[in-house]
């Protein structure tokens, strides 16, 4: 297909308004989207004593657990066979 | 069946590469050690410049039956994901797996400045034609000028396979070249006050937006210009992996293997296509003069529309993000930061130029999809079946046809 330097002139005009007409539909859709769905941020992080006291649950469920792994190996037992509910200092 | 050592060592010395070696066939293998050099120890886009170089040795190697047309070859089948157009949109979904459209999302007018950018592909396609190519291969080399190399590859392969090479090579070099070839032009097109020019700080957005863009980009985009779809698909596809959370296996895979095999095979085919015949010619210089003026252009074209936008905006837009508009990412947009950051060191302007950096990557998809819906229909029709076995690809032009058909016809 021959091309002349008016006809390359012509498809470039038109190719690039085409490309600014697409590009300018989407950045209306884009703001559309933006604003119909707002960034909400993050809720606040737990207070420090509340996260304390889950922390200081955690941490007896490891000592059970690693307690009980003890167990099972010195007495040669299965898990299954004894249960800790509860450890509490003397 | 009787056994003559000097017929027989005859025999074996003619068949060997050596005996069979041309000039052109010379020429290429110096081309491709050059390019394993630039790749290794120059570090060019290693990547994508070491798997071509040493595709285009194994293509010019004699005898090795290892070029794209090579009929049954192993190269022969990579270059089958290239011709149906498979390999650059497979690279595109890992480029959708690696992108991350939030800064476009927070300052969507960028997306002008992709538009803007993609002046450097029409003005090098008015080159094109003036240095006498076709309105077919001139869109197909001004594609370079959208810095993307899949994108040059698609276009090259449905418009004018037989320019693959050079449009490959050139794409892929300059976007290597980008930290040498935009700064000069950023200086000069700016003042010292423009490029001290602070941004504001960009909006958080919901990652429920970051889900829905994919897919309402895909609808708008491809409604209006169905030949962008395999491409901009693609690359919401691997978006819409990295954003919805629930994918995160094939997000890995797209953004990992999946890239890196397919960069495999699409450099190999493209290496492949570098035979002496189709590289060395007249028209592989013009290309690279083109390509460079293509590059030159869309950093200026971007440059330029983001000075426009900052005077719009009263100076709330710093014009050197305007260069990140070609669709290199994200070394365009470390060069904005570099060049910003020589003007005033405590002006970070990297997360802004990605937003323009993106947008290049959806524009030069978009101006891919202007000249498929101009130019698709027009493209080179597949040879008939009848004469595919005979004379292979055949070359666009009817005077380069007949005389194909009557090379392959001689006995």
């Amino acid at each position: 297909m021959e091309a002349s330097f008016l006809e390359a002139v012509k498809v470039s005009l038109l190719s690039i308004t085409v490309i600014f007409t697409v590009l300018i539909i989407l950045i209306f859709t884009i703001k559309l989207l933006v604003k119909m769905i707002p960034y909400v941020a993050p809720p606040a992080k737990v207070p420090h004593q509340q996260s304390t006291a889950q922390s200081s649950i955690g941490s007896q469920d490891e000592h059970i657990a690693a307690i009980s792994s003890t167990l099972t190996m010195h007495l040669g037992k299965s898990p299954d066979e004894f249960r800790i509910v509860n450890i509490s200092k003397l | 069946m009787e056994f003559s050592f000097s017929a027989s060592a005859t025999k074996i010395i003619t068949s060997t590469g050596f005996s069979n070696l041309e000039a052109g066939g010379m020429l290429m293998l110096v081309v491709a050690c050059v390019m394993l050099y630039l790749a290794i120890w120059k570090k060019f886009e290693p990547l994508l410049l070491l798997p071509i170089g040493f595709g285009c040795l194994l293509a010019n190697l004699p005898m090795s039956m290892m070029a794209n047309t090579d009929a049954g070859g192993l190269l022969n089948f990579f270059y089958q994901g290239v011709k149906h157009e498979i390999l650059p949109p497979l690279i595109f979904l890992g480029v959708g797996a690696l992108t991350d459209f939030g800064p476009l999302l927070a300052n969507p007018t960028t997306l002008l400045l992709g538009a803007a950018a993609q002046v450097g592909v029409y003005i090098t396609l008015i080159g094109a034609v003036m240095l006498g190519f076709n309105m077919l291969e001139a869109s197909a080399i001004g594609i370079i000028g959208g810095a993307d190399g899949p994108t040059s590859i698609f276009i090259a392969s449905k418009l004018a396979p037989h320019l693959l090479a050079p449009i490959a090579v050139a794409a892929y070099s300059y976007m290597a070249l980008v930290p040498l070839i935009q700064p000069p032009i950023m200086k000069l097109l700016t003042t010292e006050k423009e490029r001290k020019i602070k941004m504001a700080q960009l909006q958080p957005i919901s990652q429920t937006v970051k889900i829905v863009f994919p897919v309402v980009v895909t609808i708008v985009c491809c409604l209006m210009l169905p030949g962008v779809t395999p491409l901009l698909g693609m690359l919401m596809l691997g978006n819409l992996f990295r954003e919805s959370g629930v994918t995160a296996r094939l997000h890995e895979t797209a953004q990992t293997h999946l890239i890196n095999i397919v960069t495999i095979l699409l450099a190999l085919a493209v290496g492949s296509s570098m035979t002496a015949e189709s590289f060395l010619r007249v028209e592989t210089l013009k290309i690279i003069v083109l390509g460079l003026l293509a590059f030159s252009i869309a950093t200026a074209g971007g440059v330029l529309f983001g000075k426009i936008m900052c005077k719009l905006t009263g100076g709330r837009v710093n014009p050197l993000i305007g260069s990140a508009g070609v669709s290199a990412v994200p070394m365009a947009a470390r060069v904005s930061q570099k060049v910003g950051s020589e003007a005033d060191s405590s002006n970070f302007l990297l997360m802004h130029a990605m937003g323009p950096n993106v947008a290049g990557v959806i524009g030069s998809a978009v101006a891919a999809g202007v000249f498929i819906s101009l130019f698709g229909d027009m493209a080179v029709p597949e040879p008939h079946a009848a004469l595919e076995g005979i004379i292979g690809t055949v070359e666009p032009g009817l005077t380069s046809a007949i005389a194909q058909v009557a090379g392959a016809m001689q006995p």
